[in-house]
């Protein structure tokens, strides 16, 4: 059985009718924190835009497809998680879209996947568990479990030179791994709020195109600006403005409460 | 506040016990078995002790427990953290396991812990445990009973799968068979590597019914609407039967239940009718949002410890099946379901307050809240 794929209703404006998919990894395995929603949000943001937007999620056992711009993995619990990796080596699919420069976002226990090791609990041992290697970070189990609203200032790749709103970046974390990175990583934010990486003050990780990060919200609903910054990477061509209010609003009380 | 273990055991001392837990249904259950008993009891309902407010951990059970200290029936709903307190303490005779799905994970942050203290809890009980009654549509529910005594199993013609990908005995995948005779869209399931499976089941739900062990049909005819709540009733009927209540009788009692505890209430509110239904995760509110038939419908949102403090849950939701109607965004979180129904294409307004939010709808509306809301348009409702 092979991967399903839904077109969505296109708008008018500068995708033309061009086709842009977006792909919702192991959904099954690695969607518990509403994790859906970033491909929701960047294949609705593309089809207001004028592109055939085509939404694909594909689940362990069917391949996943050559044809995607963006990849997308979620959160899971860390039988799902050793599950999902078992199948993402199998498949090689991950890796051959990077090669080729397709975008990669991976939330949460994906960030750890793209990794280059995590560790799962086993009874009173923590087993480790080899990563896919996008991205030079390394998880172990941090000494208290990161549950809350997480800020974060965009100090890296695609970040640099954004002033006011856009600067930002909002979510809730919940993991009990803490990433360290390597020097082929480079953090994506600066934390203000939460704990991020490992309480280090850095929040996630990015390599090319392959971007690692804890929050979840979902991410690209909370962040359109990062949202259009994947669909950037991933097609190579800037994205036009959209005019959402209640997104610039969701972003204001989220940012003050956060604050308060 | 945790109360003092001997002192629960008293008040739990010397009567029959029944228990009801999961994630999403029971209270509702719990009020269906407590209907069931009453109407076996010609009259005497000062037999019974039902904690029917829905206070279902430990002081919540205690209080009601003290408020009847003459009953000798306690038909218990007990929160999924205190079921394993409560088998040890209160030596119940049956147990009824409903569902389990993901819910505040912000604090529950692995589900298939809460099953694991079940399962030990029932080893541990051994024969002097609880039967249980449990849905053989849920691998976890189904994992966690094994260890009991004894089990009767339920065919609930659940629809919700989201939450069981992989085994809780091995962790391997499971397979979930083509659609079978109850017309469940999961079908039924097994593990790819273990023995675990959807066990025979003794009660099923076919086309709304409700089927026993001896293939006699039972025709629910509830007032509490969804397809859901026949699962529920025919958990409540194979437990009534434990408790050698027969069918008929159980049934004309459980067709008495109309709100339990504000569920599906109609209430007046700043001049409009309003419906209540509460959903508190995305497995509740697949199963309220397609009862919300209204052409105005208002969803109320709120991200209170009791509703778990992380919304990501709203994107779980296929909120694109009110496409075409008008949607009013209420409560604290709000602003996140805007921009929710904003992505799914739907069309809304967004008004925090809840009372303005209810107010001056000419024709009668149905209300989706997560819990706290939930609880505040009871108090503004008196329902």
């Amino acid at each position: 059985m092979g991967a399903t794929g839904t077109h969505l209703d296109q708008g008018q404006g500068q995708g033309r009718g061009r086709r842009a998919e977006v792909v919702l990894v192991y959904q099954s395995l690695l969607g518990i924190y509403g994790d859906r929603g970033n491909a929701t949000v960047l294949a609705r943001r593309l089809a207001w835009r004028g592109f055939d937007a085509v939404l694909t999620t594909v689940e362990p056992g069917e391949p996943l497809p050559d044809t995607g711009d963006v990849y997308l993995l979620g959160g899971g619990e860390d039988a799902a998680q050793v599950s999902a990796v078992t199948a993402l080596r199998a498949d090689g699919g991950l890796h051959r879209a990077v090669d080729r420069g397709a975008a990669v976002l991976a939330v949460c226990a994906g960030y750890q996947i793209v990794g280059r090791s995590f560790t799962v609990s086993d009874g009173p041992a923590d087993t480790e568990i080899a990563g896919l290697g996008l991205l030079d970070v390394t998880t172990t189990r941090g000494p208290v479990r990161a549950v809350g609203e997480i800020l974060s200032r965009w100090s890296g790749p695609g970040g640099e030179g954004r002033t006011g709103e856009d600067q930002w970046l909002t979510g809730f974390e919940n993991h009990g791994g803490y990433t360290v990175l390597g020097p082929g990583a480079t953090p994506l934010a600066t934390i203000e709020v939460g704990t991020g990486n490992c309480g280090d003050g850095t929040e996630g990780a990015v390599a090319g195109s392959v971007i690692g990060t804890y929050p979840h919200g979902p991410l690209l609903a909370r962040n359109p600006a990062l949202a259009d910054h994947v669909l950037e990477l991933a097609l190579g061509e800037p994205m036009a403005p959209l005019d959402r209010p209640e997104i610039a609003e969701l972003r204001r009380q989220r940012l003050q409460a956060v604050r308060r | 506040m945790r109360l003092d273990p001997a002192a629960l055991a008293k008040l739990l001392q010397g009567r029959r016990v029944s228990m009801v837990s999961g994630t999403n249904g029971k209270t509702t259950t719990t009020h269906f078995l407590a209907a069931a008993v009453r109407a076996s009891l010609g009259g005497d309902d000062a037999r019974l002790v039902h904690n029917a407010d829905g206070a279902n951990l430990h002081h919540g059970i205690a209080s009601a427990l003290s408020g009847q200290r003459g009953a000798d029936i306690a038909v218990l709903e007990t929160d999924e953290r205190v079921v394993a307190d409560l088998v040890r303490l209160g030596r119940p005779e049956v147990l009824v396991l409903l569902n389990f799905s993901r819910d505040q994970l912000d604090r529950h942050h692995e589900i298939k812990g809460l099953g694991r203290s079940w399962r030990d809890a029932l080893a541990r009980a051994g024969e002097d445990g609880p039967v249980v009654v449990a849905n053989a549509d849920e691998p976890l529910i189904v994992w966690a009973a094994e260890t009991a005594k004894r089990v009767v199993w339920v065919d609930t013609a659940s629809t919700w799968t989201q939450d069981a990908s992989l085994c809780p005995n091995c962790g391997s995948p499971l397979v979930r068979e083509q659609p079978d005779h109850t017309g469940a869209p999961g079908g039924n399931w097994h593990c790819s590597a273990c023995a675990l499976r959807q066990p025979e089941a003794d009660y099923r739900v076919v086309e709304g019914r409700i089927v026993d062990r001896d293939g006699r049909a039972w025709e629910p005819d509830l007032q509490v609407p969804g397809g859901f709540n026949v699962g529920n009733a025919a958990c409540a009927l194979a437990a009534a039967d434990l408790l050698g209540i027969d069918a008929a009788t159980a049934l004309a009692g459980m067709r008495t239940v109309t709100a339990p505890a504000g569920r599906f209430a109609t209430m007046q509110v700043g001049g409009t009718t309003a419906r209540l239904l509460l959903a508190k995760n995305p497995a509740g509110w697949a199963e309220a949002l397609p009862l919300a038939q209204s052409a105005t419908v208002v969803l109320a949102i709120d991200s209170a410890a009791a509703d778990g403090r992380d919304v990501s849950w709203l994107w779980d939701v296929e909120y694109e099946q009110l496409a075409g109607r008008t949607v009013v965004a209420t409560g604290p979180r709000a602003q996140d379901l805007a921009v929710r129904l904003a992505y799914a294409g739907v069309e809304f307004r967004t008004e925090p307050d809840l009372a303005r939010a209810l107010a001056g709808h000419p024709e009668p509306v149905d209300v989706v809240a997560t819990y706290t809301p939930f609880q505040r348009l009871r108090k503004m409702g008196g329902v």
